[in-house]
């Protein structure tokens, strides 16, 4: 069956980071940095989750912030934009010579707020709802398990949303693992992953202060981003995910 | 369009009406009409009976290894206990008697001067020990609950006569169920856990027993309640004298409280006493309130202040050389129920008094029964030498237990002369036995030695006091403690060698379950094409194996007769089965391909079944398996929702979307439902009854069966409506007799809480007798008149005839065959669905039988998984999925979540015996069993029901090789419970020394194996029969092709 409804639209291809000496260099760095952040914030997590769980999100969206504006392009359709930077980032893309100016700066830096914003107001509620779908506590721990949900959100989505803007049929192929794996779409599925992970020291009978909600799914999350990032950038990058 | 039609004829002959009008083409490939075309079409019938027989006999095969390997397993896992026929004697003491004491009259006493000439001995099941004492408040917030405070008696007699009377907690040895419980109380030996599951059938008690004992020495015996002890004492008691009465209706409360009271009364006074001599009665009433309430409800209340009246009555009349003995069995959970072996269940009371006062305490500070049963709690198996001395009869031969200090310590607490006395006959009996035990199984000493070495001290100690000429109390008490540490040895020694295991038995079995697995797996996804093909072959062969198997096994089991015989054949039985297979699998081999996974489907499947199968390994993720299978719901259902965003076309995308997060969001509501088990708490709450002392329905939740048959029927009817299949009998199916069923279902638990609660005093024998009729007219409704609408029915179709240039605008895609050309064309509406829609009347038979049986909320759930099982299949067409094995395994998965959400934990006390009494006033077999399995399993027997759906839904009539799909699909779904039961197997085998054997790993691999065998059951006779009727209605119309 046809489909008229839909544009033709140019097949997604996997991102690349910005061809700057900083962004190659950042892009390595930033998985320790916020693994090291939350190994820094992991006792204080363990002994009261909800303050410390709060209070480690602005240090998180700082370094997630900071990590798409150096190294990710942001998205060509992204509303808050100034169409001059759409040829600027084509022209980055194809030349791959130009400098960064401080123009530039300010002019990722808005798309890297937004998304920020859009991670928390729009995804963190998705996510928080599908953990409750998943078995997190219905009626009590709201709070453990939206800012869980926050931070899952921050971790894998925000890089997506900075990238992709909110194209609807792009997040279709988001959400449908359509789009071929880079360093973005590894830190989303890794996050996710272990944030599912994470859920498997919870039943067992050691009782340890870390197994509390939702230490452990925030923990898988963490790692399984990192891990994610680094898979989906260095070995599988281009591959697309295959169902059948 | 025409109105449906309800019949073959009708159809057909609208068939032929519309075909009429355009005579001119033959609807080419509907149905052809030459002579040619109805012989073919005749052996293509019998070509489909012949491969539907042979793919019965094929999954029968494969239930008839399974039966041989988990029966091979279980015989060696739980093991009897060897029975000797010895029996004691009154004349032959187990040790020279002392003090020039003659043996061998029951008039003065057997082995030990008796006390008492009669005894009534009372046990009030389930008679918990805190319902004995009084409440005391561990807090500020410590409230006493309705069970608390109700029965005084015992402890005021004790505090207030402490020669007359003592209490103390009695603890029982686990499996706590009555038969067992009576088979300790009588014998003084251990259980074995194999006995459990003959609850339903007690068997003659083979042992020497206390009740033997006092037969033989011409005691008359009478017998008034529980009919359990009929069972075990066949042919033993005063015919004129006892009344028994059945012991299974767990919801009458008072018919067998008030008959043992009426009878009991006349027993007791002076005119009738020389009747009997002992009487043994049994008290349920404070047990059915428990299983039918909880403890904590006022029925509790009144139960127990009905017994304290009864005793207390019971004193007033006693006689003085009578002891009153009245004791629990075993105690209850939270929930009142038992089975298992927490505390509540194990912890009953045990109480004598006699108006002798012979009772004492050796020490001032025992003088009030103990606040809690942790302290001075006697074990049960401790009666039996206590009940025999204090009669004077012989102790039965395989009594483990000791004298209890109470009753021979005398009044003042200090005759430690006499407690010696007695340990020193209980014990020498226990190393009698000990002797004779370890020789008749070819024991080594040195197993004992550690005992034996504890036998010698007490020798010695007893030798020392022979040639002291007074011995002081002290010494005395020094005799009493030696022969009482090797007493407790020997009990120790034996609860490890009775749970010793026949490992040769337990690998074996796991073997036979291993290769069967593989059988499994290979038939299920290791062939190419239509699995009917190759099935004769295989089955062949595995005949041939199995004889030649069954022949080594008898020449080897008749001609080594050091092997067991038994074991030996159903080993060699089941390994030339499996051999015969493999065979077979070799003939085919060109069919052959790997089993394992081709695409993501297939390796979540295989990941998430083999995490929860290891997972069984650990106790928590056993405890925590409901949330584990939530958790992975979730995950297919996460999965389900990004392949339908992966779809192409945008209806399929956007259905597939609907249906995968309808799907999530059910499991999540139907999660709500829960029944914790012990070891859940304190993070896990109870839903499923009105609060988590209870076992009865809140208000709120009888909503829930009405709001079921309101909704469900509508929610059903959609998904037939989507294929335009909703078309003769589905309309009078669903509309009105599902519907009705769900609303009478509803009815009947309504008048069940109104029974319940008492809600109309004085009506409660009507209401009692009307929900039994209603729940019969749903059965009635759902197998009577659903298993003749779903045999009968014409598949749900219905033609129409529209001129060609209307059918061109037809909106409903191809949903519809059109024969076209000429002026006009045929439509038939239904067409894309014929298969699947008129199998799908099956499930909802079943449904509708399952909802009956279960509670309230279970009601609910059951409703959600039908909800489920209908949106998964919209899941499977739009996904295209139905070649994967993602649908059969989702059923495996959806069925074990819904067990846990039907109010059922993989507990003994979770079972809801009640349930045979849905539809019976009492017991008639199979029936009640068959009952509490469709309560216990309703979850997996629908999910199995439903499996051919999988594969059946959206397809062609004519779809080549539909049978076979049909196999491999149920074949994957027994893959999925087969690959659970071989896990918890081994786990229980390798785990059997394991802290929790008992408590966890056992009973999950009991309720694995039940389920395995069950949905194999299930496949074979009503998922593969219902294909076959559904086959041959679909061919009655297109024909065979």
């Amino acid at each position: 069956m046809s489909t008229p409804g839909i544009k033709s639209r140019p097949a997604a291809t996997p991102i690349d980071i910005l061809p700057t000496d900083a962004a190659r260099l950042y892009t390595h760095i930033h998985p320790a940095l916020v693994l090291s952040l939350y190994a820094l914030r992991f006792n204080a997590i363990v002994a009261d989750p909800v303050p410390a769980l709060l209070q480690t999100l602005i240090p998180l969206s700082t370094l997630q912030t900071a990590y798409v504006t150096i190294c990710l392009p942001p998205t060509a359709g992204s509303g808050s934009s100034t169409p001059a930077v759409v040829p600027k980032t084509a022209k980055k893309r194809a030349g791959g010579a130009a400098k960064a100016t401080s123009d530039s700066n300010t002019a990722k830096i808005v798309p890297a707020l937004l998304s920020l914003i859009l991670s928390l107001l729009a995804i963190t509620p998705l996510t928080g709802i599908t953990l409750i779908l998943f078995g997190a506590p219905i009626t009590t721990h709201f709070a453990h398990t939206f800012l869980a949900a926050a931070h899952i959100a921050i971790l894998a989505f925000l890089p997506l949303v900075y990238v992709l803007g909110v194209d609807g049929e792009r997040w279709r192929e988001v959400v449908g693992l359509l789009l071929p794996v880079d360093e973005v779409v590894g830190g989303m599925v890794g996050t996710l992953v272990g944030a599912w992970a994470g859920a498997v020291p919870i039943p067992l009978d050691w009782d340890r202060e870390w197994q509390k909600w939702p230490v452990t799914i925030v923990t898988g999350a963490y790692a399984g981003y990192a891990l994610g990032k680094l898979a989906g950038g260095l070995v599988f990058k281009g591959r697309k995910i295959m169902f059948d | 369009m025409e109105d449906p039609l309800p019949s073959y004829e009708g159809l057909a002959a609208a068939f032929a009406k519309a075909k009429a009008e355009k005579e001119k083409e033959e609807a080419s490939g509907l149905r052809d009409r030459t002579e040619y075309a109805k012989v073919s079409n005749k052996q293509a019938e019998v070509r489909f009976k012949a491969a539907h027989g042979l793919l019965l006999a094929f999954f029968s095969w494969i239930l008839l290894l399974h039966i041989l390997g988990v029966y091979l397993f279980t015989s060696g896992f739980l093991l009897t206990r060897l029975v000797l026929d010895y029996n004691s004697s009154c004349a032959v003491p187990p040790v020279e008697l002392t003090r020039s004491y003659q043996a061998g009259s029951p008039e003065s006493g057997c082995w030990h001067p008796k006390t008492f000439e009669k005894a009534v001995v009372i046990i009030v099941d389930a008679l918990r020990y805190d319902f004995t004492v009084p409440f005391r408040p561990q807090g500020i917030d410590d409230k006493p609950h309705h069970y608390h405070n109700a029965i005084p008696v015992f402890y005021e007699t004790a505090v207030q006569h402490p020669n007359n009377a003592f209490l103390l907690p009695f603890i029982a040895d686990p499996p706590t169920t009555t038969l067992q419980r009576l088979k300790g109380l009588t014998t003084g030996t251990l259980p074995t856990f194999i006995d459990a599951g003959s609850n339903f059938a007690g068997t003659a008690i083979e042992e020497d027993n206390l009740v033997a004992q006092l037969r033989n020495a011409s005691k008359r015996i009478v017998h008034l309640g529980d009919d359990t002890w009929q069972a075990l004492f066949p042919g033993y008691f005063e015919p004129n004298l006892t009344k028994a009465y059945d012991s299974f209706n767990v919801w009458d409360l008072h018919t067998v409280d008030n008959g043992v009271t009426e009878h009991i009364f006349p027993l007791l006074h002076p005119s009738n006493s020389s009747k009997w001599d002992v009487v043994f009665g049994h008290y349920l009433g404070v047990d059915h309130a428990g299983h039918r309430y909880g403890p904590d409800h006022p029925a509790m209340t009144s139960k127990l202040e009905q017994m304290d009246g009864v005793f207390r009555r019971m004193i007033e009349v006693l006689d003085d050389s009578t002891l009153l003995v009245v004791m629990g069995d075993h105690g209850m959970d939270a929930k009142g129920d038992h089975g298992g072996e927490s505390d509540d269940e194990i912890q009953a009371a045990l109480w004598m008094y006699s108006k002798k006062g012979i009772f004492g305490r050796s020490n001032p500070a025992k003088q009030e029964p103990p606040a809690t049963a942790k302290e001075r709690p006697v074990a049960q198996i401790d009666l039996v030498s206590t009940l025999s001395l204090l009669l004077g009869m012989p102790i039965p031969f395989n009594n483990l237990g000791a004298p209890i200090e109470e009753a021979f310590i005398g009044k003042k607490g200090q005759d430690y002369e006499n407690l010696a006395l007695v340990n020193r006959l209980a014990t020498s009996q226990i190393h009698r036995y000990q002797h004779e035990y370890s020789q008749a199984r070819g024991l080594d000493e040195n197993a004992r030695s550690s005992s034996l070495s504890l036998w010698a001290a007490a020798e010695d100690s007893w030798a020392s006091l022979a040639t002291t000429k007074s011995p002081s109390a002290k010494q005395w008490n020094n005799a009493y403690s030696a022969f009482s540490a090797y007493q407790r040895e020997t009990l120790s020694v034996c609860r490890a060698l009775w749970a010793r295991f026949d490992v040769a038995r337990m690998v074996h079995g796991v073997e036979i379950l291993a290769f069967t697995l593989v059988v499994l797996a290979i038939y299920a996804r290791g062939i190419e094409g239509d699995r009917t093909e190759l099935t004769p072959a295989l089955l062949l062969r595995a005949v041939i194996g199995t004889a030649l198997g069954l022949l080594v096994g008898l020449a080897v089991g008749f001609g080594v007769p050091s092997l067991p015989f038994e074991h030996t054949l159903i080993y060699s039985t089941a390994i030339g089965s499996v051999a015969g297979f493999a065979s077979g699998f070799w003939y085919v081999r060109r069919r052959l391909i790997s089993p394992l996974p081709r695409s993501i489907w297939g390796w979540v499947g295989v990941v998430l079944t083999v995490a929860l199968s290891v997972g069984f390994a650990s106790n928590s993720f056993t405890i925590w398996e409901d949330e584990i299978l939530l958790h992975f719901l979730s995950t297919f259902g996460v999965l389900m929702t990004i392949s339908s965003l992966r779809q192409p076309d945008l209806i399929d995308r956007a259905l597939g979307c609907y249906h995968s997060i309808l799907f999530i969001v059910l499991t999540r509501i139907a999660s709500l439902s829960r029944l914790c088990r012990e070891e859940q708490m304190p993070y896990c709450k109870s839903t499923y009854y009105a609060s988590a002392n209870s076992s009865t329905s809140a208000t709120w939740q009888l909503a829930i069966p009405f709001f079921v048959a309101f909704t469900l029927p509508n929610l059903l009817r959609s998904y037939f409506k989507n294929t335009r299949s909703y078309q003769g009998s589905a309309i009078l199916w669903i509309d009105f007799a599902f519907r009705t069923g769900l609303l009478i279902s509803a009815a009947f638990w309504t008048m069940d809480a109104a029974d319940d609660g008492d809600w109309f005093p004085g009506y409660g024998a009507l209401l009692k007798t009307s929900k039994i009729i209603l729940a019969q007219i749903v059965f009635a409704i759902a197998l009577a008149a659903g298993y003749s609408t779903f045999a009968w029915a014409a598949p749900l179709l219905s033609i129409e005839t529209k001129s060609s240039s209307a059918a061109e605008d037809s909106e409903n895609r191809s949903r519809q065959v059109v024969a076209e050309g000429g002026s006009s064309s045929i439509t038939i509406l239904g067409y894309a669905n014929v298969h699947g829609s008129r199998y799908a009347l099956l499930i909802t038979m079943w449904l509708l039988a399952v909802i009956l049986v279960q509670k309230p909320m279970g009601g609910g759930a059951i409703g959600l998984l039908g909800w489920q099982i209908f949106s998964l299949f919209e899941i499977i067409d739009t996904n295209k999925l139905s070649d994967t094995p993602v649908g059969p395994l989702l059923l495996g998965f959806l069925g074990s979540f819904h067990f846990f959400k039907t109010g059922h934990q993989a507990t003994l006390s979770s079972i809801q015996w009640e349930s045979a009494f849905i539809p019976l006033k009492t017991i008639k077999y199979p029936w009640s069993p068959l009952l509490i399995v469709l309560n216990t399993f309703g979850a997996q027997i629908l999910c199995a029901v439903a499996v051919p759906a999988v594969v059946l839904w959206k397809q062609p009539p004519k779809k080549k090789g539909l049978l076979g799909d049909v196999a491999k699909a149920i074949a994957t779904h027994l893959l999925f419970y087969a690959v659970i039961n071989l896990a918890t197997t081994m786990w229980a085998g390798w785990l059997r020394r394991h802290l929790m054997l008992y408590r966890i790993f056992n009973p999950r691999f009991m309720a694995g194996a039940i389920v395995l065998l069950v949905v194999e059951v299930v496949g074979i006779l009503i998922a593969l029969l219902g294909v076959r009727l559904n086959f041959l209605s679909v061919a009655e119309v297109f024909g065979w092709s």
